[in-house]
């Protein structure tokens, strides 16, 4: 008897180890492989730093000195400007005063041309560096304030400080651009500026949509390289550009219009309504082949009106007439169109010659709005110099680098923040190496461009920010993300279902008696028979 | 005199449009009688973009293109999208042969390094813009012919064929439709709007025995002694109307495009129709209106006339022919050199590809044929049997470079010198392969398609043929053009094998019985190894019948 109990005992000892491998077997080993095999795969990213990123907390320290004849006026401009501008978090003014030297206060008496007092300071301090600013006392202004192409302005005295403070606030440091370009909603300026990148294509479109009625004397290529090329050459340090020029013949375009009757030469004219304008603009996409290249391109179109709708006016939204030397309108994020109106001689002579200074001086404003230069206001008693060339104030260019700076960094944050969130939320997101390598690069250029912002160094900030920028936009788009996203899961069930369902129940319901017997309970209880 | 003439006439009718920087657009249109029962239509435009090296800035030429070219260093490219099967021996030779389906090749710069990725790019790019499916084109599919092309422009100093510059794709199973005329047209400086080009309806065309649209870049000496090149880009379509269908043989424009031609492009500096009326004399036809003038070519031993019309800006104007008799008997006298293509075999195992080229010529002809078999159709050199035999003296120079599994095509070049009046059939096997399930394409059982044979030849005679010389680009180039041969590639008609394909459905049956079975024979041997069989005795309970019957046996005992 003894030995029949004992021999019962090994077997089910036997029998528990035996459900014990199968477990061990399927629940132990089997389980995580299965887990780990089935798993997408994604290099670890930095989630606690992206998410830490605040967007809104993003400013740039700029210098700026108050250079004025005596200690109290320097003084009490620095005080204001001081007070004026602690109001905006996104920008920091780091104010420093200084006493004009005595022969340079009475060179700047002396000088008659402002362009030549310019020069004078220049001499003086350095006025070449990025992010620095002077503003100088000059009593001979016949306004409070003057500004130039330089990065100086001329204030008269004292008295002048209010209408100095808005002319630093609304032309040259813009800091409700510069919040606009934080901000989470675009702002009017953002609306129409093209989205930051590596570089931009320039094509000059010339529409010719009856070369059997006219000839066009205009050279595309020449016109766009010297305007055009001078103009972008001084934006190197933002972006590379390419310039082009193509020739679209045979457009059609119906701009469904009836002549006006008017006093002047023609004694007529066409008015091209602002309904009209945007379907011009997508017959104008459809050839102008701007498809084809790797970057993205502003478009320059003149459109050039034939003889029998000529001349093209502008309407307005209101159907107005819009009084202007030239007929032009832009697209935001997209370019600009100028309509060129032949003259009745012209016409008449089949040769038509456009005014090339005119237009391209209309493409170039057109140009400088796309690309993130603002329109100035005018500001009572303050003088703003007129451009006199196609090259972009000096300030301007430090006013874009700046708002270019902000606006790649809180998008590179944004898209990395956007992207950990979808990465959370759609879980078979492949993250390769490469994505991995790019979101840490990006990680670690915001970071620089912090750091850069708050010191003031304006450029080398700005090439971090575009790091970053590219890196986390490539990442964001890299289609390689996708690759498992439309592998459905219960077809991963279909397959897995029919060999684990029917395995995994017998094991588990095992799973009592082994437990059972691992505590020494007696497994059956001896029934009396 | 005539020729004086019509000299005097191109003069007199040069384009009023000045041309602004000096690009140059023409336009054509070559039509050809096939008797008796096809006509060819081909149209060419050519764009001539002077100067400029990095295509910057465009004027007439299609700036698309010119970035493409730039942008890859492309110094010669041809591109065709074609739908329907050219058939040599009855409709004689083509102005420019074309593969069925997609062809791609092109040379790049000679300072291209990395040439494999650079057309890569390259047919990417043009995926895209065409609406074709290029980018299928990849290292598996792609050769470098060693002597069956060689580059038609003014390519790079030395004159040379650099062919590890190189590289010659084809796609048969490319279906060609409108959504790759459309961005075709958009290329041309008058789109569709004017000109030749507004005659290129879809619904017309393609409803056509054979259509062939293509696009051919090449660069151009721009003076006399070629110190600086300009870039010829021409873009091409051939049609073969099929009288059965038209239900008439008298053809007009009206009849073929639906419309009729609405004056020349405005563009164009010439724009010219050529009908080929060397027909006539055996069935004879007349064009209406007459024609502006009537070319006469004597070239290599061939005699042609061509009526040409002239068109001006922008008369609308219609071009037909009238058959004068019909029911003649026509008896075909083919072209110098016809060629078929066939594949071999029976069963999964192994297969053949038989190409026989017939010389119908009194002197031997030199062509060099290309067979270009993908991965999967692995032919081998030891089977090479030129009419039966294995050693043959027709073999002038051969070049075989293996296949290899999923990366490269089999590429085999023979030169061969075809005995006059003879046929010569070049015969080798292949074995069949299997593929991975993933690497069948939608509708396998449909079967593979097998890319054209590359057929490079020296015709010792203009018979039949209707390619411009090398140095022309407009048609009236041809006039009494005699060389000592004349150069032409011909595609021969692609093959079709079925290779051994699974039933798809399988991998997920398999698995779901796999699982079955495994989920059956678990279940006991789980049971066996885990569980312990006890006796039990068992007190069966009495039935109700069995106790009915116990008291039937009581009352009896």
């Amino acid at each position: 008897m003894s030995k029949q109990d004992s021999k019962s005992i090994a077997d089910e000892a036997n029998r528990m180890w035996a459900s014990a491998s199968f477990v061990g077997v399927l629940i132990v080993i089997g389980l995580p492989l299965w887990w780990k095999t089935t798993e997408v795969y994604r290099v670890a990213l930095p989630y606690d730093e992206i998410n830490a990123f605040n967007t809104e907390s993003h400013h740039i320290t700029t210098d700026i000195t108050v250079l004025a004849n005596d200690e109290l006026t320097a003084a009490t401009i620095a005080e204001l400007l001081k007070k004026e501008f602690e109001q905006y978090d996104v920008i920091k003014l780091n104010i420093k005063q200084q006493i004009l030297s005595e022969d340079l206060q009475q060179t700047l008496d002396a000088v008659a041309e402002e362009q030549e007092a310019l020069e004078e300071v220049a001499a003086t301090f350095d006025t070449s560096l990025h992010n620095a600013f002077y503003v100088v006392q000059r009593k001979q202004l016949f306004q409070d304030v003057w500004v130039g192409t330089e990065r100086v302005a001329f204030f008269r005295d004292t008295k002048a400080a209010p209408t100095l403070i808005e002319a630093l606030k609304s032309w040259i440091y813009e800091p409700s651009v510069l919040h606009g370009a934080r901000s989470e909603t675009a702002d009017a300026a953002r609306q129409v500026r093209f989205p930051s990148g590596e570089g931009f294509h320039v094509v000059l479109s010339v529409v010719h949509p009856k070369p059997q009625a006219m000839k066009v004397d205009f050279d595309a290529a020449e016109a766009v390289e010297d305007y055009i090329g001078s103009f972008v050459d001084e934006l190197t340090d933002l972006h590379n550009f390419t310039l082009k020029s193509q020739w679209l013949h045979l457009l059609e375009f119906n701009f469904q219009t009836n002549e006006v009757p008017e006093a002047s030469l023609w004694g007529r004219h066409f008015p091209a309504r602002y309904e009209r304008l945007p379907l011009l603009l997508t017959r104008l996409e459809e050839r102008a082949a701007t498809h084809v290249s790797d970057r993205p391109a502003l478009n320059l179109a003149l459109y050039v009106a034939p003889c029998d709708v000529a001349p093209l006016a502008m309407y307005d939204a209101d159907n107005n007439r819009v009084m202007s030397a030239v007929q032009a309108f832009m697209s935001p994020k997209w370019g600009g169109v100028v309509l060129g109106n032949p003259t009745k001689e012209e016409c008449e002579q089949k040769l038509y010659t456009p005014d090339v200074k005119l237009i391209m001086g209309t493409f170039i404003s057109q140009l400088r709005k796309l690309l993130g230069i603002t329109d100035k206001e005018l500001i009572h008693l303050a003088h703003l110099e007129p451009l006199r060339s196609v090259v972009p104030r000096r300030w301007e260019l430090d006013s874009l680098l700046r708002i270019r700076t902000l606006e790649q960094v809180t998008s590179a944050e944004r898209s990395l923040k956007s992207l950990a969130k979808l990465l959370g939320e759609i879980s078979n997101i492949v993250i390769n190496d490469e994505v991995g390598a790019s979101i840490n690069q990006a990680v670690a250029s915001i970071h620089s461009a912090r750091r850069l912002m708050t010191e003031g160094e304006l450029l080398a900030a700005h090439h971090h920010a575009q790091q970053a920028f590219l890196a986390a936009d490539s990442a964001f788009m890299e289609p390689s993300l996708l690759a498992l996203l439309y592998f459905p899961d219960d077809q991963k069930y279909a397959i897995y279902i029919p060999l684990f369902l029917p395995v995994m129940f017998p094991v588990i319901l095992s799973l009592k008696n082994l437990l059972l017997w691992l505590r020494g309970k007696p497994l059956h209880k001896e029934k009396t028979d | 005199m005539l020729n004086l003439r019509l000299l005097l006439f191109s003069v007199a009718f040069l384009s009023p449009i000045l041309q602004i920087k000096g690009d140059d657009f023409k336009e054509e249109m070559f039509i050809k009688p096939l008797p008796p029962s096809h006509l060819y239509v081909y149209f060419q435009f050519l764009t001539l973009a002077n100067g400029e090296e990095s295509f910057e800035h465009s004027h007439l030429a299609p700036r698309s293109l010119g970035e493409i070219v730039s942008r890859y260093q492309v110094e010669e490219l041809h591109l065709t999208l074609t739908e329907g099967q050219w058939k040599h021996n009855t409709w004689g030779y083509p102005v420019l042969d074309a593969a069925p389906g997609a062809e791609l090749y092109a040379w790049f710069a000679p300072d291209v390094v990395d040439v494999d990725t650079q057309w890569k790019k390259l047919s990417s790019t043009l995926s895209g813009l065409f609406c074709a499916s290029l980018n299928f084109i990849e290292n598996m599919n792609t050769v470098s012919p060693k002597m069956a092309l060689w580059p038609t422009g003014a390519y790079s100093k030395s004159h040379q064929n650099i062919t590890s510059q190189l590289r010659y794709a084809s796609l048969p199973r490319e279906i060609v439709c409108t959504e790759n005329l459309t961005p075709w047209k958009k290329l041309l400086p008058c789109e569709s709007s004017h000109g030749f080009s507004s005659l290129l309806n879809s619904r017309m065309i393609h409803n056509t025995n054979y259509h062939s649209i293509g696009v051919h870049i090449r660069r151009m000496c721009s003076g006399s002694n070629c110190l600086d090149t300009s870039l010829e880009i021409k873009q091409t379509v051939a049609l073969v109307y099929d009288f059965k269908i038209l239900n008439t043989m008298d053809w007009s424009l009206r009849k073929l495009f639906g419309q009729g031609l609405p004056g020349a492009c405005p563009l164009s500096s010439s724009s010219r129709i050529y009908v080929d009326i060397t027909s006539n004399s055996s069935y004879p036809f007349k064009l209406l209106p007459e024609p502006n003038s009537i070319m006469f070519s004597h070239r290599g031993g061939s005699k042609t006339e061509l009526a040409v019309y002239e068109i001006n800006h922008s008369n609308m104007m219609n071009i037909g022919a009238k058959y004068e008799m019909r029911n003649k008997i026509f008896v075909n006298i083919p072209p110098p050199l016809t060629f078929n293509r066939y594949v071999l075999g029976y069963g999964k195992e192994f297969g053949g590809i038989v190409t026989e080229l017939s010389n119908n010529y009194w002197a031997p002809i030199d062509v060099v044929l290309l067979e270009n078999a993908p991965w999967w159709l692995p032919i081998q050199l030891s089977t090479l049997r030129i009419n039966g035999e294995a050693e043959s003296k027709l073999i002038m120079s051969q070049y075989y470079s293996p296949g290899r599994s999923r990366q490269k095509p089999y590429h085999l070049e023979l030169l061969l010198k075809l005995p006059p009046k003879s046929t010569t059939t070049v015969t080798i096997d292949f074995e069949f392969v299997f593929l991975k399930w993933q690497e069948y394409p939608p509708d396998a059982n449909h079967g593979f398609y097998v890319g054209s044979a590359l057929l490079s030849a020296n015709l010792p005679t203009a018979k039949n043929y209707t390619s411009l010389p090398i140095t022309g680009s407009t048609f009236d180039s041809i006039v009494n053009a005699s060389k000592p041969w004349y150069p032409i590639v011909f595609r021969t008609n692609g093959g079709m094998v079925s290779l051994p394909t699974p039933d798809f459905s399988m991998p997920y049956n398999v698995i779901c019985l796999a699982c079955t079975v495994v989920a059956l024979a678990f279940g006991p041997l789980n049971n066996i190894c885990t569980k312990e069989v006890v006796l039990k005795i068992i007190v069966v309970p009495v039935s109700l019948r069995q106790k009915i019957f116990n008291i039937f046996k009581k009352k009896k005992d």
